[in-house]
């Protein structure tokens, strides 16, 4: 405020605002990740071509890049309908690992099941499960005020360490030589995959509960009352809206979806429980919903775009040794850049002008 | 009796020390109203520029400052987002942890498994001989003995100092102290600014003291345990004490459990100060209901005329 | 019917001379396109009070906060002791010597008198809390203004608070003092402490400016009275020369208005709503009955128990049993069994964060509490919904009328009229009204009076107020609380009412 500009707030908000303000985001984490580049002795430019092309390059690296985008979606949706009612839920991470460890139960319990009975069970199952590990923050935050920030972080911790534990102990494949992981699930525990490609049947079902969420959202009387609730507990009270159940309800979703997500993601690609599922998806989740201004729509673009950077970043890794935590940087400065930016779709900046000494 | 629980609460002292900086630090950050969650990114960063510091100057003492400096750089991009432009709290603190942590895995890669010079235990001239006090508290290294007078401090500053008042009107209702003639914009950017310098002290400590060793991931969630320790201390520096030394004492008995070789699995007995977290924060609802906040704790002050 | 201010009986001492001690030279703010103050000239003399006179919304609050610092003006100057200033915050301001004590107070509730009073001073790095106590306590006494320094602000009256922030600019030596709507929030006899507060602090050489929309109040205290109006000095008047108060009131709105409304008593019906030995949350044995076709104000001062008793009968908060009894059934019943339409309306005094939706247009304002009357099944008839919106706003003329327009781009008055039309729309039983003109202009008062008055129709109305000629205009009786009970129940019709109101509000009952 000292350099000669003051803060005026706009009368209307600014149109083309948003997509601008990502842009800008995108050039300035890029400009910043170049400069970590060259300080490392490596080429920046080559470094950009190399995340480009391993993200776009080919069919085989797009097709790649969507695959990524289908559990950060996933994860995302659920991170969005929650913040739409301000419950900061940063457990997806772990919602996300203990739908795997509840589909991976299913899948191990009922090896001999024809998919079509073992997979339901599976997505029931992942769904309950993420969707407990969100009621407990839930209810405690109803219950005792206990900040949900705080007890959904925790909870991810304590996720991982759970499925570490499963993967290490009780469900360890006898055959692995040792290595942390279970047994491969029977055929009717696999999504398949479609035809000819790398795609499989969960992005199918994904867009559908996509599509679907965005639908309850806009068009129902309950999904009205959630966004309402968002302006905040006493709002609710007064319209008379059972928030409370709101709440429970809203993470519960959060958290099945996160569920789901990690159940997709456990039986399309990996086909077993493993500790490597666990790559932060949940975190990047709640970059893409902010990134999306928890809009649906613009969040299958924002999972799609945070893909690709973490599909290209992978490319870096194996062709020019970065490692992966490039990535994250890049998120970061990102979401960094946009909550900053964000100040001018309400305000701009104006000359400061001593009026007094002109007058 | 003795032999075992002196080492032990000795342990506490020392791994309840980072734990203690940071909290201190996220205390001091909310006493002016800003809702800071990168703690734990803040404390990476500041790990391992407190590492790299003492690595190349040998110097361990230049290193820990250099932590603090870290962790208010990065403590000063939330203020940057946050104050300036009005960003919302929580996902700016959310960014922050995922650039700090991203960052020091980048950066940090190529030191992983080096040693750097840092700060030995040594015996505090007549208190170490105090009686089994003396063991607990006087057998440490020159930075725990830091991490004493710290709180003092604090409450030294909140209570008795006019600065230290106008940060406490800052956080609780910024308007009013503009219309005192305070500058709350500039009293927010110290308070995060020094806050994060305590934090960065934290982290320091860990990769210069708690290990000299560099490894990804040392913070392993020490951050989020601060923030929630704040909740549990209700914004005192002294109850911060208790509750960094509760979790100094879990993670020590959980550390020589595994250590002497019990049948309980390792994944189970990591969780327990995560979990723990959860019960202070369950415990602390019952008497405080989250009262004693700064009443503009998380809210931004929006710019007029 | 009014009530009664102290006379001032006072000539403005000329020791102090004829010399402005401020000067506002061609003042201008714009907020957006709105211009909240146009060229505004003003002298502020030393030893005098100046009254500013004008509607909420006339920009009485944008001028004077220019004046503290908070603002900066657009175009014109500030000229103190002939000099011009330009002051970027507050802190210009006060060391300037110019204090201001706002409408809603600048207080660090969990901080203490002492503390408040001492924030943002000059002085040692480091306090002592026992001497910080000592010297308050010193100039409180001095004033004589009675204040405990070391109680907190939390625990603190209205009034009370109050006197901590004259304390504040008094410890300041502040030569000019501004106060904001200062009686808003103070009983009749808090009233009459502050005006001789003020004529004492005045004989000392202080300038006053007191901000006001009460007419009464303004000819019983200022030494001279400048009227604002739309953003402009309307023109300046003697308080002694005043003929009559309808000409000062329509200098002031632009326009000739209605200082009292007409109102007819209706023949009151059913009983709507029974309050019954009502004890706990703050509450003392409370006991009323409202019927059909009824107005009953509760008037008393901010924070004497009014929250309380009209959360628990909204149902935001839960009364003991067979306390309350809505409509005739008892009130866990009622709650129940209540659907959107012909139920219960509450109109609460925070418009913008509990009646509405702040981010979200008017359809969905309209749908927050009608949303089961355009639902079927588990949809939302948006369209239909949209159309009514539309329907209302032109009912009710309010503007802008877009149905896209946010709650937050609202100005008071057309908040207050969606809220009402949204409410209205319900044909509620009972309607529970708190503070329904507060900050209103004249016109959207008079409005919101017309249809709380029609809407006995069909309900009866609870009008919770601290604004005793709202109460006296509307009600057909007047109950006083006074820390959680009812002091009194009186008839407005009663010749003695007006008087009886004030003492029963400061506790003192009529044994």
């Amino acid at each position: 405020m000292t350099l000669g500009f003051k803060l005026k707030k706009r009368d209307e908000p600014w149109q083309w605002g948003a997509p601008i303000i990502l842009a800008g985001a995108l050039l300035f984490s890029f400009i910043v990740s170049s400069l970590l580049l060259e300080g490392q002795g490596k080429s920046a430019l080559d470094g950009l071509y190399i995340l480009w092309t391993g993200a776009f390059g080919s069919a085989f690296a797009f097709q790649g890049t969507f695959l990524k985008a289908v559990p950060i979606f996933m994860c995302s949706l659920g991170v969005a309908v929650a913040f739409r009612m301000q419950i900061w839920n940063i457990g997806a991470e772990g919602q996300f690992a203990l739908g795997a460890i509840g589909a991976t139960w299913m899948a191990l319990t009922f090896p001999n099941m024809p998919w079509y009975g073992q997979l339901p069970l599976m997505f029931i199952m992942a769904f309950i499960f993420g969707g407990i590990w969100a009621f407990i923050p839930a209810f405690l935050r109803l219950k005792l005020h206990v900040n949900e920030i705080i007890s959904t972080l925790m909870l991810n911790y304590i996720a991982i360490l759970l499925l570490e534990y499963l993967v290490f102990g009780v469900w360890r494949d006898p055959s692995s030589f040792g290595f942390p992981m279970t047994v491969e699930f029977s055929e009717g525990g696999i999504i398949a995959g479609i035809a000819g490609t790398r795609y499989h049947w969960g992005i199918i079902f994904c867009a559908i509960v996509g599509v679907l969420l965005w639908a309850f959202m806009r068009f129902t009387r309950m999904g009205f009352e959630l966004k309402a609730s968002g302006e905040g507990p006493r709002v609710a009270r007064y319209a008379g809206m059972p928030y409370g159940f709101l709440v429970i309800f809203v993470m519960c979703v959060s958290g099945g979806l996160a569920g789901w997500a990690g159940a997709i993601e456990t039986s399309a690609i990996l086909g077993r429980l493993q500790p490597s599922l666990m790559v932060g998806y949940g975190y990047t989740a709640i970059v893409v919903a902010w990134l999306a201004r928890l809009e649906p729509r613009n969040i299958a673009f924002a999972a799609f775009l945070l893909a690709a950077l973490r599909v290209g970043v992978e490319n870096m890794q194996l062709k020019m040794q970065i490692p992966a935590a490039f990535g994250e940087i890049m998120e970061g400065i990102i979401l960094l850049s946009v909550l900053a930016g964000q100040l001018f779709l309400t305000y701009r900046l104006e000359r400061k002008q001593d009026s007094a000494r002109e007058a | 009796m003795t032999e075992l629980i002196v080492p032990l609460l000795a342990a506490t002292v020392q791994s309840g020390t980072p734990v203690l900086f940071a909290t201190l630090g996220e205390m001091f950050t909310e006493k002016g109203g800003i809702l800071n969650l990168g703690v734990e990114g803040m404390m990476s960063v500041a790990a391992f520029a407190a590492f790299v510091t003492a690595y190349m100057t040998g110097s361990p003492w230049l290193g820990f400052i250099a932590g603090g400096i870290a962790g208010m750089l990065m403590a000063t991009l939330h203020g940057i987002v946050c104050i300036s432009c009005l960003g919302n709290q929580v996902v700016s603190g959310l960014a922050l942890t995922i650039l700090g942590v991203g960052l020091t895995k980048f950066l940090g890669t190529p030191y992983i498994g080096m040693a750097a010079p840092g700060f030995d235990k040594f015996a505090f001239p007549l208190l170490s001989d105090i009686p089994v006090l003396g063991n607990i508290f006087f057998r440490h290294d020159a930075l725990v003995y830091v991490s004493f007078i710290i709180p003092v401090l604090f409450w030294f500053f909140f209570r008795r100092t006019s600065l230290g008042m106008a940060i406490t009107a800052t956080g609780e209702y910024p308007q009013a102290a503009a219309a005192a003639g305070l500058k709350p914009v500039r009293l927010r950017y110290l308070a995060v600014g020094v806050g994060g310098f305590l934090v960065g002290l934290g982290g320091a400590y860990l990769s210069l003291a708690y290990t000299h060793l560099w490894t990804n991931g040392l913070s392993g969630g020490r951050g989020w345990i601060a923030v929630a320790l704040v909740i549990f201390a209700f914004w005192r520096p002294g109850r911060a004490v208790i509750g960094a030394y509760l979790f100094g004492g879990v993670m020590a008995f959980q550390l020589r459990l595994q250590a002497s070789g019990t049948n309980l699995p390792s994944s189970l007995l990591l969780m327990l100060p995560y979990a723990l977290t959860i019960i202070v924060l369950v415990f602390s609802a019952f008497r405080g209901r989250g009262t004693e906040a700064p009443a503009a704790l998380g809210t931004n002050i929006e710019p007029e005329g | 019917m009014d009530h009664k201010f102290p006379t001032r009986d006072r000539t403005p001492a000329d020791q102090f001379g004829n010399v402005p001690a401020v000067r506002l030279v061609n003042l201008t703010k714009r907020f957006g396109k709105v211009i909240a103050n146009d060229s505004i000239n003003l002298d502020i003399y030393p030893g005098r009070i100046k009254a500013l006179l004008g509607e909420n919304g006339a920009g009485k609050s944008t001028m004077m906060s220019m004046l503290a610092g908070r603002y900066k003006p657009d175009e014109g100057f500030i000229e103190i002791g002939g000099k011009e200033v330009s002051f970027s915050n507050s802190k210009d301001a006060l060391e300037a010597g110019i204090g201001m004590v706002y409408q809603h107070f600048m207080l660090v509730e969990s901080m203490t008198v002492a503390e408040n009073v001492l924030l943002g001073q000059e002085g040692s790095f480091f306090v002592n809390p026992r001497e910080m106590v000592e010297r308050v306590r010193g100039i409180a006494e001095d004033f004589g203004l009675d204040i405990d320094p070391e109680a907190r602000i939390c625990e603190l009256s209205m009034g009370e608070k109050q006197r901590v922030e004259i304390l504040k600019l008094l410890y300041r030596e502040s030569q000019i003092l501004i106060f904001d709507e200062p009686t808003a929030v103070l009983t009749p006899e808090e009233t009459t402490r502050l005006f001789e507060a003020l004529w004492k602090m005045a004989d000392q050489g202080k300038s006053i400016v007191f901000i006001s929309h009460k007419l009464e109040e303004v000819i019983a205290l200022a030494d001279e009275i400048a009227i604002l109006r739309r953003g402009k000095i309307e023109g300046e008047v003697d308080p002694a020369s005043i003929e009559s108060k309808a000409d000062l009131a329509r200098r002031m709105v632009g326009k000739e208005v209605l200082l009292e409304i007409d109102r007819t008593p209706m023949e009151p019906g059913e009983e709507v709503l029974r309050v019954e030995n009502l004890t706990g949350m703050g509450l003392e044995d409370v006991n009323f009955t409202i019927r059909h076709g009824e107005v009953l104000a509760v008037v008393g001062v901010a924070g004497n128990g009014q929250k309380a008793l009209i959360e628990a009968i909204c149902g935001l908060r839960k009364p003991p049993r067979d306390t309350i009894f809505i409509n005739r059934k008892p009130w866990r019943k009622f709650f129940a069994e209540s659907t959107w339409k012909r139920s219960l309306s509450y109109i609460p005094e925070d418009r913008l964060g509990l009646a509405t939706l702040k981010n979200h247009n008017l359809v969905d304002n309209l749908l927050l509490t009608t949303r089961k009357g355009f639902a079927f099944g588990p949809w939302l008839d948006k369209k239909k919904a949209a159309t009514k919106a539309q329907d209302l706003i032109e009912k009710f003329d309010i503007r802008p009328p877009k149905i896209t327009a946010l709650a937050s781009q609202l100005s008071g008055g057309n908040l207050q009229k969606t809220v009402l039309a949204r409410e209205l729309f319900r044909e509620p039983v009972l309607i529970v009204a708190e503070q329904p003109s507060q900050g209103l202009d004249v016109s959207a008062t008079e409005e919101v009076w017309k249809r709380l008055l029609e809407v006995r129709e069909m309900a009866g109305v609870l009008l919770v107020t601290g604004d005793l000629n709202e109460a006296l205009q509307l009600a057909d009786r007047v109950a006083v609380i006074y820390r959680g009970r009812i002091l009194g129940m009186l008839p407005v019709g009663d010749e003695d009412t007006p008087g009886r109101i004030g003492p029963l509000m400061a506790g003192l009952s009529e044994e």
